[in-house]
């Protein structure tokens, strides 16, 4: 074929993103060809193109069944459901027919990482053009069979009609005709205001395997003659193994082998038992006694951090500053989180005739293949990834550390199948939390209630995700503002927590705006508004903050929650806002505080603009979970740092919030739009715990600048 | 290692594994019932609810040895069809997230509705404080333990299960 790259070109398009061939046994299959993350105008452009993998397979089988594979992971966020719905829609199928197949890694998939919730951005175009590519070719099949003119034809629910001659061939009887045909260029796409499946509210595909406990998850996973794993690693981290007690350790019930892992890259060193069950496994971990030699981590501690958080805040230079602006200050902490996915990372490893065989619940399969390929030595055709159902992600499975651990296990022991199951203590201790964060601001409001200077003195730990984002709001309505930050020694591990960045700094900002309204004696809400209005309007087509849009969620969301009704004492209603993985969420919370400082949150209220909904329960469910996330965090986790080491390592001193404090009253409210959907499992997140703040504040005059909530005195009289 | 017959779904079970093995392994690794969750070890989470003779607990903190005749009943047996006014209820409310805590939920929320049918939300707070979602489903589990409450009209059917 000739090649071109002429974006306008319609063949080389097609050409680009879909390739169709005909199933073994009949069938027609249809494969896009999108990288992760790029949307199909950016490749259509981008000269590499010839070298897409596909990413997501399409297959109609003879008897009508519509199965699509697709790479990403499930993890509660609805993808496994929401991705074939897009499929179904262009495709015009029930989606009761559409079957979903998790697809291992495979690098004919493209990337398959499910991060930063973009899978949903990064699938909905690729698979709309495929299932209208290939309607449009079940049509064709019909009508050359029919031999009437295609445009008579057109399609209902997994058939082609041709209505004048009252003639209807399923998908199925045309599916192997099909597959015989050049896929057509440029096939329209569904007006989405035609939209007939998306935006509905359809229920996971897995749920009924959810609610009769079938084996879905990792720690699911079952081989002949598995044996079962722990890993003990130093809990200061960085710490090394200088000597263990093997021996006494192999005696336990059960333990088949006991043995230190050190020098391998990628991996922290420690100590594997290998026993015939987990118990064993577990026990003998309790009669392990390690020699570490801890390193230099061992001296950080979370109370020194605050100290040095301090100093580096207070040597930033301060902002120019108005003569006649009245000068506010604020400083607002948040703490260390633990991801503490329900489900402990685990990995089930097989090493035989030179290839490792994983069974992971991982948000970026890809990383835990390189780390295997690069610490074990094995080329990446030899290290094959099945990616199974996580019992939660929250940005937590992006690492995979637990995967080099299983695999270095199991090399080991050479053809026996191994799964490693981290100990809960084991999986606090050893995350890549979100790191704690100090913001000292200072403001400048002039006599109209105007706010004229704004500066943000920030620290963080070194390395992870979480920098401050000077472009973002607030900072982006205030000209001259700055945004200076700092960082502590590294050390700590930190990493992806829902909403990396904006679940610390999107409660700081906005519990700080609320502070500037009553600094400057105005109404929240329409300071918040005036302030929006500030906002320059973002260039045509970009991704930048769009002030209208944000004002629209702000609207919906404190007309439906009837912001202004008047309230008694200890009572109150907040607000927050936030443009997270491109969508805008509004939220408002309704609190009450009793008189000796008991919270408790009546109902929440969100507004979203989020573009196009796929599936309108999914999108509910995770604006819903994400809230509930966020002020649970916020008002009952803190980890800290003692000696290097996490210093709580259970649920029981890591509390997190249950049904009895959920608010009773969740409303999730979604602007109409036909724009492309945003991603939606963490948008949800960062709004919530401000607006609960601020509400804290409305009901008792008491301001909550460090978290958790649950250790400050909210007492009022 | 010690040899225990247990009554596991209605059905006699022999398992030879050390005395203080928790129910929850027993189930997990010797039953092949992977239903019940391991989410802590020390019963602060409750993804290892199950039913002893009908009452809610935890089986990471049951050992094996202490469970005797007793009736234990797992997620795989609150009902032959998973059917349960509860599993309809969380199918069609589309409760579950990511679903790891789910089975425990459901045990503890079957336990409820056996002993007070029509629960108000004072009584599903106390009797589920115990089960932590992380994905934090709660909303939707409130409104399906009522939803379940509806189907069963007054009561929750005593056919099928193994209780």
């Amino acid at each position: 074929m000739k090649t071109t790259h002429e974006p306008s070109s319609p063949v080389v398009d097609r050409r680009k993103f879909l390739k169709v061939s005909a199933l073994a046994g009949g069938g027609l299959l249809v494969g896009t060809y999108l990288r992760f993350g790029e949307s199909v105008a950016y490749a259509a452009t981008t000269s590499g193109a010839d070298n897409f993998a596909p990413n997501a397979f399409i297959s109609i089988a003879p008897s009508g069944v519509v199965s699509i594979i697709a790479p990403n992971s499930e993890m509660g966020q609805g993808i496994k459901t929401g991705l074939p719905m897009i499929v179904a829609e262009e495709l015009d199928v029930p989606f009761e027919s559409v079957t979903i197949v998790q697809g291992d890694l495979n690098p004919a998939y493209g990337r398959q990482s499910s991060v930063g919730s973009g899978s949903t951005i990064a699938n909905y175009t690729p698979l709309r053009t495929a299932g209208a590519t290939a309607r449009a070719m079940l049509i064709t099949a019909a009508a050359q069979t029919w031999n009437v003119p295609a445009g008579e034809c057109t399609t209902d629910l997994g058939a082609v009609v041709h209505s004048a001659s009252k003639r209807r061939a399923t998908y199925g009887q045309l599916a192997t005709k099909a597959a015989t045909l050049a896929p057509p260029a440029n096939v329209p796409l569904k007006d989405p205001k035609d939209f007939k499946l998306l935006g509905t509210r359809v229920p996971g595909v897995d749920n009924q395997k959810v609610v009769t406990g079938a084996p879905l998850f990792g720690i699911d996973v079952k081989l002949p003659g598995m044996l079962f794993a722990t890993y003990t690693k130093c809990p200061v981290f960085g710490g090394t193994v200088k000597s263990a007690n093997l021996d006494e350790v192999k005696k336990q019930l059960g333990v088949r082998e006991a043995f230190v892992l050190d020098g391998i890259q990628g991996l922290t060193p420690g100590v594997a038992i290998v026993a015939d069950t987990t118990w064993n496994a577990f026990s003998a971990t309790d009669a392990l006694n390690v020699q570490w030699d801890e390193g230099p981590v061992a001296t950080q501690n979370s109370a020194e951090m605050a100290r040095q958080a301090e100093e580096l805040a207070k040597s930033t230079p301060p902002a120019p500053m108005p003569a006649d602006a009245k000068m506010v200050e604020a400083a607002y902490h948040y703490p260390f989180l633990a991801h503490a996915t329900l489900e402990p990372q685990n990995c089930t490893a097989l090493f035989k005739n030179g290839v490792m065989e994983m069974w992971t619940p991982t948000q970026i399969p890809a990383s835990g293949q390189g780390l295997v390929t690069r610490g074990l030595g094995l080329a990446p055709k030899d290290v094959i990834v099945h990616i199974t159902r996580l019992g939660g992600g929250f940005g937590r499975r992006g690492s995979n550390e637990y995967s080099i651990e299983a695999a270095a296990i199991a090399k080991k022991l050479e053809g026996t199948p191994v799964k490693l199951i981290w100990k809960r203590e084991h999986d606090f201790a050893h995350d890549n939390y979100r790191s704690n964060g100090w913001h000292y601001f200072t403001a400048g409001v002039d006599s109209k209630g105007k706010v004229v200077a704004l500066h943000d003195a920030f620290v963080k730990m070194q390395g992870g995700p979480g920098d401050m984002n000077a472009g973002g709001f607030p900072f982006i309505a205030v000209p001259g503002s700055q945004v200076k930050s700092s960082k502590l020694p590294a050390g700590i591990p930190t990493g992806f927590w829902r909403a990396p960045g904006d679940n610390g700094n999107v409660w700081a900002t906005q519990c700080f705006v609320d502070e500037l309204a009553h600094a400057a004696g105005r109404d929240s809400l329409t300071f918040t508004y005036d302030l929006l209005g500030q906002v320059p309007a973002p260039a045509a087509g970009g991704r930048g903050f769009d002030p209208v849009k944000m004002t629209n969620a702000l609207k919906l969301a404190t007309e439906k929650a009837g912001w202004g009704a008047p309230r008694q004492r200890g009572e109150g209603m907040g607000f927050a806002i936030t443009h997270t993985n491109n969508a805008y969420v509004a939220i408002v919370a309704d609190v009450a505080v009793s008189r000796d400082g008991k919270l408790a949150i009546k109902k929440l209220t969100a507004a979203v603009d989020a573009g196009t909904i796929i599936n309108l329960s999914a999108a509910e469910a995770q604006l819903q979970g994400a809230m509930i996330d966020g002020i649970g965090a916020a008002w009952f986790q803190k980890l800290t740092i003692e000696h290097g080491a996490a210093a709580q390592t259970n649920f029981d001193a890591y509390p997190m919030l249950r049904m009895n404090h959920a608010p009773p009253l969740v409303e999730v409210h979604f602007v109409k739009s036909t724009a492309p959907p945003t991603g939606l499992g963490e948008p949800g997140l960062p709004a919530a715990a401000p607006a609960v703040c601020n509400a804290i504040f409305a009901a008792t005059g008491k301001r909550v600048r460090t978290l958790p909530i649950v250790d400050q005195d909210l007492k009022w009289s | 290692m010690s040899k225990y017959t247990l009554t596991v779904n209605g059905q006699a079970r022999t398992v030879d594994v050390a005395p203080d093995t928790p129910m929850l392994w027993v189930l997990r690794d010797s039953l092949n019932l992977v239903g019940t969750k391991y989410g802590c070890g020390i019963g602060e989470c409750g993804a290892c609810t199950i039913h002893m003779n009908g009452s809610p607990t935890r089986a990471c903190q049951t050992p094996v040895s202490s469970v005797g005749p007793s009736a234990i009943t797992t997620i795989e047996g609150l009902d032959p069809a998973g059917k349960h006014p509860l599993q309809q209820a969380w199918c069609e409310l589309d409760v579950p997230q990511c679903g790891y805590c789910q089975a425990g939920q459901l045990m503890s929320a079957a336990a409820l509705l056996k002993r007070n049918p029509r629960p108000t939300d004072a009584d599903i707070d106390k009797a589920m404080a115990g089960n932590l979602c992380r994905c934090a489903s709660y909303t939707r589990m409130r409104a399906g333990i009522k939803r379940a409450a509806e189907l069963t009209s007054g009561g929750v059917s005593e056919k099928g299960g193994n209780e």
